[in-house]
């Protein structure tokens, strides 16, 4: 049963009768006996009771806000639902009435009369009772065992809190008096001249009631949150009173916009699963974008959280969560093993079963040693995350406790898949050592100890039916499948099964199958663990809005970003699928086309991109969201150069913080590039090693940036035509990528080595690397990258004298289907250039019989390495042409073309000169 | 010493003022004070006469101060001497170099114009005394005499004091806990600060509106405060143990902006000890001995100091001559119990613990001693439900939170010791004690890696234990974790910093011996067992030093040394006896073929 939820928890009173409850339960009282002849109180119509049911029903489910909303806040939304406003008065009325103990004693009593007895014995009698075992029935019955079980201090204490409810109501205009308001905060402020003038004003204001310093109060919220209790419920009810008045709304954005609505100032609690579900909330949001959130504002809520419900370390939790994702490395160590010292892991992280183990036992410690793994993981320690995450693999071993096993596996595999390390016969030697491996004392590499880790980990995801995990597991199969060939475990045996090439077809079945295990969310019982009364908390907020258009106007720009639910049809559902499902679905759209990206077809990019970044982009958590945006941005600048690239490269940055790394490495690549093609070299220089800082200084971490980063640099050489210092760090490279069995990479390496031989005239020896590349490509399956292999393998036959020209055309036109349909700019334009060449070369091709052949890919050629101001390559197209219109005659022609021949060798001298755009500072 | 007459005419007019106001355990410390100053031999003349002008002023409070009113003009003239002499050693001043000359206030202003304000005040003062504070202050209502000002306030703050712990009990276990302020809080501070502000604020009225501010959590003006109540009345103990509190480093203690007075080296030397400069304290106080020749506070607290720096039988001394003087006392008795336990004197502590039973048995410190007693006895759950009572007596008792943990660790009640080490922390986050027992808990649960964090934390707090870089360095050499160069790291540090138990050492020659750096190795072996020579031990350690050093030197050539380890084995039993036979017969085979090399190599 759904109210029974705030019940699970067992034996401590979760269930605090608070004044706002009695409130609740008065409006029940109404709801339920509206037929009664001595009800003060009678409803208009059928459909204004219904409303009233609803509103009742989703106010005792709402979660969101784990304070109390004020008084004001109740009568405003009670207002929203129209026709009520005699019921507000008999509200306010009947609370004013209870001022002595005995008064609570009779309301509770009396309140027992609108349950129907449990058998419905006496239905004959003409009212409509709540059913005890109804949503609101067991609201009702919780209240009045609560209040039953109170001892007398506790009725007292109730009394107190009732008086200052009542009082609160009408605040407003008691601001004056109620100077407690200004006495405690002012002393505190007094210590900081700044904020001083702005409590001047705001006593000021508490004098005046003056519209006017309703703006301060954006100013102070968060210093308000750290004080005391019954000042904060003042504070908000100015900002609704004025809020009709619509003049002030700009300098309220902020404080919408901030996560301390009006409903977060911190009066009296409500249940425990009501904050567990805001924290749980916060915690997805914290994770989707941190950077709305303020560090030290938010840490101050959740202080005053843990202040006011120590037993709720969840808390320290967020506190932890809050550290991380704003780099704080101390304190987000400190908070980590403050949780779990206080929690003893025994609230959980992912199996948060409702049911606290009562017995006697020691604290899971194996979560705490997962997180500390995790945290040291984003902070880039991989040394000691594996020693972390090894513990935690002990300790979840000796506690038997198998799905935290299957957790930490997996983070190890997320650890050694995306971060990398060096050495790995820490763990080799460990008590988890690879099951069948053990007794042959083949080490085994950390590729291969990641496929056995994975393939354990998704068994056990599986086993134990954590979907999200298997599907994680999946995904992350498919990563490995995407760029490592999969040789057999043992070393001895048959080679003849070996079968060396990576199956794309594996990879889009893993990729299928994440998905598939997704699906299975909606059937089986799992959505509802996820159901924390989230619905009923945007609808009570929508209806807050709706009575206040001011408010409404300024939910707008929100409602952008987020999923809204209408007004009034409570009947539409929200989003069925959790966030984190929807996140994993996502990351498998992501996956895909990073898939693509190395199969080579860039419409396939494109289209996952956009896919995730139009459907997921609500559950994508910002470095993911951005990586989609940086393949867009990437699609844009191989496809439609780097002018359109750079004012997207804006755009993504204004979305996202400047501290994105997908951002700022995509800034750098695009820099680079640009500057390679438009020949200034020092920039390049410069840009590249600006990627070496990047990485982290450790050997065998962060590999993929240095991989490009040195890759970059010999580029960056080679345009210099530095070849032998080129040649070296290329030769370097490859050694690096074959020592950390980088087969991908290796492929582009030894393309890279064949340019540079390329270049340097030494044609033969390119050729042998040349063929080796197309081979890794071959297994690979690297589509895109095998034409352009074998463009290169073209201009090298090519230059090694005219009676190759046959060859290299035939080879270009073996190609030219992949690079039309797939290709970018810069391929394109090689591969027409090399066409128009090979046509040149042919001594059976005459110019004055078929001038079009040549001129046609030779134009396309310059008009495509212009828009991407490739100088050196579109002075060389351009140089081709006039020599083309020179031997025809055509004169003019021959003019412009050699105009524009010196227009880009100009250009390509004085690079300085077109240095309009924005540069460094990255 | 002419001052000393001048420093008990201060006492003792600012014991009476302080008790006027209630103030009684700042009274307490300063009539304590005042019985402790060393009486003058050679009094001169004038000490007789201001003596006996104090001896004048005992009957009536108002004319207290009167001696001193008129001491006032040479003295400043005094000050400003001194002012310039002793600007250049201020901090190594001696007591006399800061003798204040700022004259106590007079409470002129008491306002006993009528008649009937005094009477108010005795009635609510015997209110206050009876504990009915809210009655007390209800009597104050509309005086406006500073004195029944501050009367009326301090009793409404301690009601709300009492009320909140009241309420604490009542709604404990609910969510709403530790939310309990004292509600007189903020009508309090409401009060006093405008007073403040209006500077008709005298320095009780300062203390307690500092009080108020510490509660609400404004340290830093809270700081400000205490500093200038304490310029303007040095001697309310209370005032600079709260500002002692308030000083968590010594960055906030060299800022402050105190005036030099002999109560300074009070406050400095107590701050030091709770800042661990033990050194420095102990300098202090025995500068201060010097005035307070008999003075058992001082004598405690340089018994504490000895206690931390591990001068354990010095600190007993003291702790019995205490304990002899003043056979009741109770304040910092738990020291003594703990150096008794450190010690493990059974019948001392039991001695001492039925003491304090007789003397007041709902004393945290009682309860606190009791629970040593029964811990070093191995009784661990009774000790654990002394140490339950100590806290609820009061609840912000750090040492017992410590203590408690170390009893559910051994009772194996991991959860429960967690719980009780984080308390500990809470209340005091420099405690290293605490965070070394967490460590030491989670390396009881298997998690080295984990407990290392703890460790870590604890030997920043304090540098030079050598216990805590053991203990670090243990979990580093762990089965799991096999990090054994850091954990030769810890070892030197450990060794570096005085390791008394001598761990150390020979692990440091253990690891080194794993490692293959067998001139490391040999050379630890060495220190160790000069150590273990100069202290005069034996045991299993001693011979495996001198086994390896044998069998060191024999692969180095070194046969006369290689010899001497022999035997000196020879005198040991066991089989490492024989080992040393058969070596020394391979040294002689090798001592004979030494001119060729080759021959030697075979030999061994």
């Amino acid at each position: 049963m759904a109210g029974g939820g705030s019940l699970k928890e067992g034996g401590s009173p979760v269930f605090d009768i608070t004044p706002h409850k009695i409130a609740v339960c008065h409006l029940v009282q109404v709801f339920a006996l509206h037929t009664q002849p001595d009800m003060p109180f009678a409803f208009q119509s059928i459909s204004q009771h219904h409303r009233l049911g609803l509103f009742l029903f989703s106010l005792t489910r709402s979660c969101e806000s784990f304070l109390d909303p004020s008084l004001e806040e109740l009568l405003n939304q009670l207002k929203a639902l129209g026709g009520l406003a005699m019921l507000s008065e008999h509200l306010i009325s009947n609370l004013l009435v209870l001022s002595s103990p005995d008064d609570l004693f009779n309301f509770f009593d009396k309140l027992r009369g609108v349950l129907a007895a449990p058998e419905g014995s006496s239905m004959e009698e003409e009212q409509t009772l709540l059913d005890p075992n109804s949503h609101l029935g067991i609201f009702i019955r919780c209240c009045i065992l609560t209040f039953n079980m109170l001892p007398f201090e506790g009725v007292c204490h109730l009394l107190t809190n009732l008086v200052a409810y009542c009082n609160s109501n009408d605040s407003t205009y008691e601001m004056a008096e109620d100077d407690d308001f200004n006495g405690s905060e002012f002393h505190e402020l007094l210590e900081d001249p700044e904020v001083y003038c702005e409590a001047a004003e705001f006593e000021e204001y508490g004098l005046e009631n003056d519209a006017q310093a309703a703006e301060n109060l954006t100013h102070i919220p968060s210093k308000f949150l750290s004080s005391f209790l019954e000042d904060n419920q003042a504070s908000d009810d100015p900002r609704i009173k004025h809020g009709d008045g619509g003049s002030q709304s700009g300098g309220l954005i902020p404080l919408l916009n901030n996560n301390f609505r009006t409903d977060d100032n911190l009066g009296v609690l409500r249940s425990r699963w009501q904050i567990e579900g805001y924290l749980n909330m916060q915690a997805d949001l914290l994770e989707k974008d941190a950077i709305s959130f303020p560090l030290y504002s938010f840490s101050a809520t959740l202080r005053q959280l843990q202040k006011l419900a120590p037993e709720l370390h969840r808390a320290r939790y967020l506190q932890y969560l809050n550290a991380l994702y704003h780099n704080d490395y101390l304190s987000a160590l400190d908070e980590l093993h403050c949780y779990f010292d206080y929690s003893a892991g025994m609230e959980g992280l992912f199996s948060r079963s409702p049911s606290p183990s009562s017995e006697f036992e020691v604290g899971r410690f194996e979560t705490a040693l997962l997180c500390l793994g995790t945290l040291q993981c984003h902070f880039g320690h991989p040394k000691k995350a594996l020693e972390a995450l090894t513990e935690a693999v002990r300790i979840a071993q000796q506690n038997n406790d198998d799905s935290c096993l299957a957790y930490t596996l997996a983070a190890i595999c997320k650890l050694l898949s995306e971060i990398g390390i060096s050495n790995m016969t820490g763990i080799i030697g460990s008590p988890y050592s690879l099951g069948t491996t053990t007794g042959l004392g083949t080490p085994l590499s950390t590729q291969q100890q990641l496929l056995v880790l994975l393939k354990r980990s998704l068994e056990r995801a599986d086993h134990l039916k954590l979907t999200n995990l298997l599907a994680f597991n999946h995904l992350a199969l498919a990563k490995f499948d995407l760029k490592h060939v999969k040789k057999p475990l043992l070393s001895f045996g048959p080679k003849a099964s070996m079968k060396l090439r990576t199956c794309p077809t594996s990879v889009c079945r893993e990729l299928r199958l994440s998905s598939h295990v997704l699906s299975e969310f909606g059937a089986d019982g799992l959505l509802q663990l996820n159901d924390t009364g989230a619905f009923s908390t945007s609808w009570l907020k929508n209806l807050s809005a709706v009575g206040n258009p001011w408010l409404k106007k300024l939910q707008k720009p929100r409602s952008l970003s987020v999923n809204d639910y209408d007004t009034f049809q409570f009947y539409a559902q929200p989003n069925p699928m959790p966030g984190s499902v929807l996140q994993l679905a996502g990351a498998s759209y992501l996956l895909r086309a990073t898939s693509w990206e190395h199969y080579g077809s860039a419409p396939l990019v494109r289209m996952n991109a956009l896919v995730y970044a139009t459907c997921f982009a609500d559950a994508a958590s910002s470095s993911e969201l951005s990586l989609a945006y940086v393949k867009l941005i990437q699609h844009l600048s191989v496809f439609k150069g780097y002018t359109e690239a750079f004012n997207a490269l804006k755009l993504a940055e204004d979305k996202f913080s400047v501290s994105s790394t997908h951002i700022r490495l995509l800034k750098l690549q695009l820099l680079h590039e640009r500057a390679l093609h438009r020949g200034n070299l020092q920039e390049a220089q410069q840009v590249c090693d600006q990627f070496g800082v990047l990485a982290s200084s450790v050997t065998g971490v962060h590999m993929e940036l240095k991989t490009e980063a040195s890759l970059r640099h010999a580029r960056t050489l080679l345009a210099a035509n530095q070849f032998s210092q080129a040649a070296a760090v290329a030769s370097n490279l490859f050694c690096t990528c074959y020592k950390f069995n980088m087969q991908v990479e290796n492929a582009t390496v030894l393309l890279l080595l064949a340019e540079i031989h390329k270049k340097s005239g030494d044609a033969v020896l390119g050729l042998s690397y040349v063929l080796a590349s197309l081979s890794f490509c071959k297994t690979f399956n690297l589509d895109l990258l095998e034409a352009s292999a074998t463009v290169t393998l073209a201009e090298l036959w090519l230059s090694l004298g005219s009676s190759h020209a046959k060859k290299a055309s035939s080879l270009i036109y073996q190609a030219l289907p992949m690079i039309l349909g797939h290709g970018g700019l810069e391929l394109r334009a090689r591969a027409n250039i090399a066409v128009a060449k090979c046509l040149l070369a042919d001594p059976s091709y005459l110019v004055s019989e078929d001038p079009d052949a040549v001129l046609d890919p030779l134009s396309q050629a310059s008009e495509e390495l212009q828009i991407l101001e490739y100088h050196e390559m579109a002075a060389e197209a351009f140089y081709l042409m006039a020599i083309i219109f020179n031997s025809l005659g055509r004169l003019d022609e021959r003019e412009n073309s050699a105009a524009s021949f010196k227009k880009h060798v100009i250009a390509l001298e004085n690079p300085q000169d077109e240095d309009n755009l924005p540069t460094h500072g990255v | 010493m002419s001052s000393k007459e001048s420093y008990r005419v201060e006492l003792r007019s600012a014991a009476r003022q302080l008790s006027d106001r209630c103030l009684y355990s700042a009274a307490k410390w300063a009539a304590e004070l005042l019985i402790d100053i060393e009486p003058d031999v050679h009094a001169p003349a004038s000490s007789a006469s201001s003596s006996a002008a104090s001896a004048r002023a005992t009957p009536s409070t108002s004319s207290a101060a009167r001696p001193l009113s008129h001491l006032h003009p040479d003295a400043s003239a005094y000050r400003r001497r001194l002012r310039s002499a002793a600007a250049s050693g201020d901090i190594a001043a001696t007591p006399p170099a800061g003798v204040s000359y700022i004259s106590t206030p007079v409470p002129d202003d008491d306002g006993f114009n009528s008649d009937g304000g005094n009477d108010r005040y005795l009635l609510a003062k015997s209110y206050f005394d009876c504990r009915e504070y809210r009655r007390a202050a209800h009597t104050l209502r509309g005086q406006t005499g500073k004195k029944t000002g501050f009367l009326r306030c301090y009793a409404l703050y301690l009601a709300g004091e009492k009320r909140k712990e009241e309420e604490m009990i009542e709604l404990d276990g609910s969510l709403g806990k530790s939310d309990v302020v004292n509600s007189e809080l903020i009508s309090l501070e409401r009060e006093l600060s405008s007073l403040r502000r209006i500077g008709s604020i005298d320095s009780f009225d300062l203390y307690l509106y500092g009080l108020i501010l510490k509660d609400k959590g404004c340290e830093s003006l809270a700081v400000t405060v205490f500093v200038e109540s304490v310029n303007s009345f040095p001697w309310n103990w209370s005032a600079w143990s709260e500002l002692q509190s308030l000083c968590t480093n010594t960055d906030t203690l060299t800022k402050l902006n105190l005036k030099n007075h002999w109560m300074k080296d009070f406050f400095l030397a107590s701050t030091y000890q709770e800042l661990k400069m033990h050194e420095e304290a102990l300098k202090r106080y025995e500068c201060l001995l010097g005035v307070f020749r008999s003075s058992d506070y001082i004598q405690s607290q340089i018994a504490t100091a000895l206690y931390s720096l591990r001068e354990l039988d010095e600190a007993e001394v003291i702790f019995e001559d205490l304990l002899r003087n003043d056979p009741y006392r109770v304040e910092s008795m738990d020291i003594y119990s703990n150096l008794l336990y450190a010690k493990e004197c059974f019948s001392a502590l039991s001695f001492l613990a039925h003491r304090v039973f007789l003397t007041d048995k709902y004393r945290p410190e009682s309860c606190c001693i009791i629970a040593n007693y029964y811990s070093l006895k191995g009784q661990h759950e009774k000790s654990v439900l002394y140490f339950r009572r100590a806290l609820k007596l009061n609840r912000k008792y750090l040492s017992a939170w410590t203590l408690m943990g170390h009893e559910y660790v051994e009772m194996k009640n991991t959860p429960a010791a967690i719980d009780a080490y984080r308390r500990a922390i809470e209340i005091n986050p420099r405690d290293y004690r605490a965070w070394y027992g967490l460590g030491q808990t989670y390396e009881v649960m298997n998690m080295p890696f984990y407990a290392l964090y703890y460790f870590r934390k604890s030997s920043c707090l304090q540098p030079n234990d050598s216990r805590l870089w053991v203990a670090m360095a243990q979990c580093y050499e762990s089965a799991p974790l096999q990090m054994l160069e850091e954990a030769i790291k810890c070892y030197t540090r450990a060794a570096n910093s005085n390791d008394s138990e001598g761990i150390a050492l020979h692990q440091l020659a253990k690891l080194h011996g794993v490692l293959g750096h067998s001139e490391q190795a040999a050379f630890f072996y060495k220190k160790d067992l000069e150590r273990m020579e100069a202290e005069g031990r034996q045991g299993p350690n001693m011979v495996e030093a001198m086994l390896y050093l044998a069998r060191y030197y024999k692969s180095e050539k070194k046969f006369e040394e290689a010899e001497f380890y022999c035997t000196r084995l020879l005198d040991y039993t066991g089989p490492e006896r024989e080992t040393a036979k058969s070596l020394l017969r391979g040294l002689r085979i090798a001592q004979t073929a030494f001119p060729s090399m080759d021959i030697g190599h075979f030999g061994s």
